[in-house]
């Protein structure tokens, strides 16, 4: 009895607010208190969700925003990955005069860059991928070079001296060891990539998630505003969750040394 | 720093000043190196000058719009949505903090699933919705940062409270100190750092929304000035404006850094000895 108590206390605490939420949500629009020309219920963005699911609407959208994201964010993973570990690890008088330079670059709003995009590759896909890109190569390219300078020296000595080849030192060694730093730069890069997106098809383009509300938006479609942000929300906590997930499982290894 | 120079044992004083201003100098090889490059670029055939204009004409025409003042204008438009955006959501969040977590842990511990939820919200997927509600104004930019910010700022200073080390709490109520009290003399100093990562955070986002907006909707501001630049196809000026950007969010950082120095000066002194 106890046990079922603490469930439901412990399922109370994690869903009450969110539930309390939605339901005043649904109340003061059905109520009338929130005007449905601005305000859409959730039962109408359920709706509008459902309806868009079963015509394929969402799918088509919804792919060319994940793919988008997907192109830019592997593409920062092929670059950003093998050089900051050279940067980091290899050549690190190079890293050293590099770094404040790539902090800058790093912290330069992407925004500002959005019209040097377009300008250099056009209205296409390409200037929407090298935006992600852009924006996700940064986070990766720090915590990789970030995760390699924190090997602990005595290992990779350790390593040589066991007579270890350089290939193996970088599998068994740096890559374990920097794990942690590179899951976190890859869970950031990934939220990024999704959160730029939008603005980005926003600015310039004729499909994805991002045109969907902001085309909803000058069309005065209110449901359909609601169930685009409300589908833009789900996937990027979804993202975030997953790499959460992915992180949890690959460095395991280091929650069991802390405790 | 300096006890690593003496266990290295630099043979004299003079050498040493000169391999630390080489260390001081080699942040500044690269970004020299890169604005070399980039003058470089457009003569040596690497890449179009209509695309890409070297740094020299980028600064001429930066004089060009500063000599009008138009600039300082857009510059000053962009600050002054920043800051207040940025203030207001430090003005409510922080009280609201201490007021959940200081008084109602238990309201905080209900809430604080939905107030991850609303943080996780992409603000950008919300700017249409923004504009619907406030109007392409002032109202709808404020809106927007204010938001960005706000929940950074508001889950760091609820975490920073509640990651106050409990015996500290203990001590200071064993030595009979009121609530209010131990809430400032040790849960606020305690939660400082992690408010000032928050702020940081919040700073940061904030900003770059901000050009977004100003760039979907705006008359006025860096944002806008890019924006119009890239429409216009007058190129020069739109790298005035993502250099004024640029220039305009190393500020931002660099005054947050100040702040923390200010507040923080305790933690400074710990990590020099």
């Amino acid at each position: 009895m106890k046990r079922i108590g603490g469930f439901f206390g412990d399922s109370f605490y994690r869903f009450g607010s969110i539930v309390l939420f939605v339901l005043a949500w649904q109340t003061l629009c059905s109520t009338g208190l929130a005007p449905g020309t601005f305000v859409a219920s959730p039962a109408v963005i359920a709706e509008t969700l459902a309806k868009w699911a079963v015509n394929g609407f969402l799918a088509r959208h919804g792919l060319i925003s994940l793919s988008r994201a997907l192109y830019g964010f592997l593409l920062a993973v092929a670059v950003g990955v093998p050089l900051g570990f050279l940067l980091g690890g290899w050549f690190k008088a190079a890293g050293r005069i590099l770094d404040p330079l790539l902090k800058f670059l790093g912290q330069f709003n992407p925004f500002a860059l959005f019209s040097v995009f377009m300008l250099i590759f056009g209205l296409g896909e390409t200037s929407k991928v090298a935006m992600i890109f852009w924006v996700s190569l940064w986070p990766i390219l720090h915590n990789a070079s970030l995760g390699v300078r924190t090997v602990d020296p005595l290992f990779v000595k350790l390593a040589r001296s066991l007579g270890l080849s350089r290939p193996r030192i970088l599998w068994r060694i740096v890559v374990p060891s920097s794990a942690p730093y590179l899951f976190s730069g890859l869970r950031q890069a990934s939220g990024t990539a999704f959160f730029m997106l939008i603005p980005a098809e926003m600015l310039g383009a004729a499909r994805g998630l991002g045109w969907l509300i902001i085309n909803a938006q000058i069309n005065y479609q209110i449901p359909q505003l609601y169930a685009g942000t409300a589908i833009i929300v789900a996937i990027g906590l979804a993202i975030d969750a997953l790499f959460r997930f992915l992180e949890g499982q690959v460095v395991r290894w280091r929650e069991k040394a802390a405790v | 720093m300096d006890a690593n120079e003496t266990a290295r044992g630099h043979p004299g004083e003079g050498a040493r000043t000169l391999g630390a201003m080489g260390r001081r100098l080699m942040g500044w090889y690269g970004i020299l190196g890169f604005l070399a490059l980039w003058q470089l670029a457009p003569l040596l055939g690497l890449c179009d000058r209509r695309f890409i204009p070297p740094p020299s004409e980028i600064g001429a025409e930066a004089l060009v719009l500063m000599g009008r003042g138009e600039l300082f204008v857009h510059a000053a438009t962009s600050a002054q949505r920043a800051l207040l955006g940025l203030a207001a959501a430090v003005a409510l969040a922080l009280p609201l903090a201490a007021l959940m977590s200081g008084f109602l842990p238990r309201l905080t511990r209900f809430l604080a699933p939905l107030v991850a939820l609303l943080s996780g919200i992409n603000p950008f997927a919300l700017f249409p919705l923004f504009i619907l509600l406030f109007g392409v104004g002032e109202k709808a930019k404020f809106a927007i940062i204010f938001w960005s910010s706000l929940f950074p700022i508001l889950g760091a200073a609820i975490n920073g409270i509640a990651g106050c080390d409990p015996l500290l709490l203990k001590a200071a109520r064993s030595m009979g100190a009121k609530r209010a009290v131990v809430f400032l003399k040790v849960s606020v100093p305690a939660a400082l750092p992690s408010i000032m990562v928050g702020l940081r955070l919040g700073a940061t986002t904030a900003f770059l929304f901000l050009i977004a907006a100003e760039m979907l909707a705006a008359n006025t501001g860096l944002g806008w000035l890019v924006h119009n630049s890239a429409m216009n196809n007058y190129i020069p000026r739109l790298y005035v404006g993502a250099v004024s950007i640029a220039a305009m969010g190393l500020a931002l950082a660099f005054l947050i850094d100040r702040l923390e120095g200010f507040l923080l000066d305790y933690k400074e002194e710990v990590r020099a000895s």
